[in-house]
């Protein structure tokens, strides 16, 4: 370089990656994510279908939502109830709250069977079995996004998997 | 352990281990994997010119072809690459069939003026951040596809990402190549560089 304030564009191509550069390429990542974001929720819509994916599973579809069940950020004190259906199952959820941030979700699901049920929330995933009359609970859940997944047991029908739901 | 020894972390390696733990039966690893590179994922497609909403459908379509071909994966450590790869085919087989975008290869380095499309620049909060993205926006948009890739990879990838992109071998790393020196030409020619 004869002159180092100014090489040419063949030399500066052929000069090694310098802090600089690294400094450029920093900012020039900064500037994508402000102006071009991974749209919001899209890490847990891929998630949620790599999940349909892995079960086989069948999709329920929010029938109906009281006390604006699903929608983020509203103060919600009251008891909610949400109905999810399938071909094969519906399911009744009300979450009431308990502690603090914490909440009981108690379940219903039509026809009864042998159905196991897992929750799944952000930071955990708990299991339980429906009773004989289809009911099951948890206690002392956290607030936040989660979602069900029902397999009845045995050869009885395919696994349903709900949306996730903000309780 | 996957990783040990002086291996400098990068996107490329943390994803390569996530990948080989699925695969061995840690079901939560996906999840993990999915957060890390799905925003170089993202740019990948929108620097194909897929609108937001194609882009999206074409991330999601990369992930479920991932766990559907996990098992014959033959070269887990390239799992970026892969998925880049992917990432890129697809965004060029929707934009042929969606018709709503115009397909068309990078061919040459004209100076392109800025896309209609392009993001808003309001959003930058820095004036230096604003400063760089003119001079970005003044670059080919092959060079731009480049560049808004590579500043989501770490140095020791460069090339190999540059390569699934479909770039010819030296067009980054470990020499600047053509594009990043040109938006260092245009940075050094600028006096209001430098002092942001």
């Amino acid at each position: 370089m004869t002159d180092p304030r100014h090489p040419s564009l063949d030399e500066l191509a052929a000069g090694a990656i310098d802090d600089t550069d690294d400094d450029v390429l920093r900012r020039t990542a900064a500037i994508f994510e402000a102006l071009d974001p991974v749209p919001a929720g899209l890490v847990d819509r891929i998630n949620f279908g790599l999940t349909l994916e892995a079960l086989h599973a069948e999709v329920a579809e929010l029938q109906r939502s009281a006390n604006l069940a699903g929608v983020r950020g509203d103060a919600v004190s009251d008891v909610q109830t949400v109905t999810f259906t399938s071909s094969t199952l519906t399911t009744m959820i009300s979450v009431t709250p308990a502690s603090g941030d914490r909440v009981r979700v108690d379940g219903w699901i039509a026809p009864a069977g042998r159905i196991s049920v897992e929750l799944r929330a952000k930071a955990e995933t708990r299991q339980t079995e429906c009773d004989a009359d289809g009911r099951f609970v948890f206690d002392d859940v956290p607030r936040g996004l989660a979602q069900f997944v029902l397999r009845p047991e045995g050869d009885e029908g395919r696994a349903v998997v709900t949306p996730a739901i903000e309780i | 352990m996957t990783q040990v020894g002086p291996v400098q972390e990068t996107l490329a390696s943390r994803a390569a281990a996530l990948f080989r733990a699925y695969r061995e039966g840690d079901q939560a690893s996906i999840g993990e994997l999915v957060k890390l590179v799905t925003p170089i994922l993202w740019h990948t497609a929108r620097g194909q010119r897929l609108d937001r909403e194609l882009a999206e459908d074409v991330v999601q379509s990369s992930w479920l072809a991932l766990v559907r071909s996990a098992e014959s994966i033959s070269d887990p450590q390239a799992i970026l690459q892969w998925l880049i790869v992917s990432t890129r085919r697809e965004a060029w087989r929707v934009v042929k069939r969606a018709d709503r975008v115009e397909p068309r290869e990078f061919e040459n380095d004209e100076i392109v003026s800025p896309a209609d499309d392009q993001p808003d620049a309001q959003v930058l909060r820095s004036h230096g951040d604003t400063h760089l993205w003119e001079h970005i926006a003044r670059l080919s948009e092959r060079c731009q596809a480049l560049l808004r890739v590579i500043a989501f990879a770490d140095r020791p990838d460069y090339a190999s990402v540059a390569e699934s992109l479909g770039m010819p071998v030296g067009s980054i790393g470990p020499t600047r190549g053509r594009c990043l020196a040109k938006l260092r030409e245009q940075l050094n020619n600028d006096p209001k560089w430098g002092q942001s």
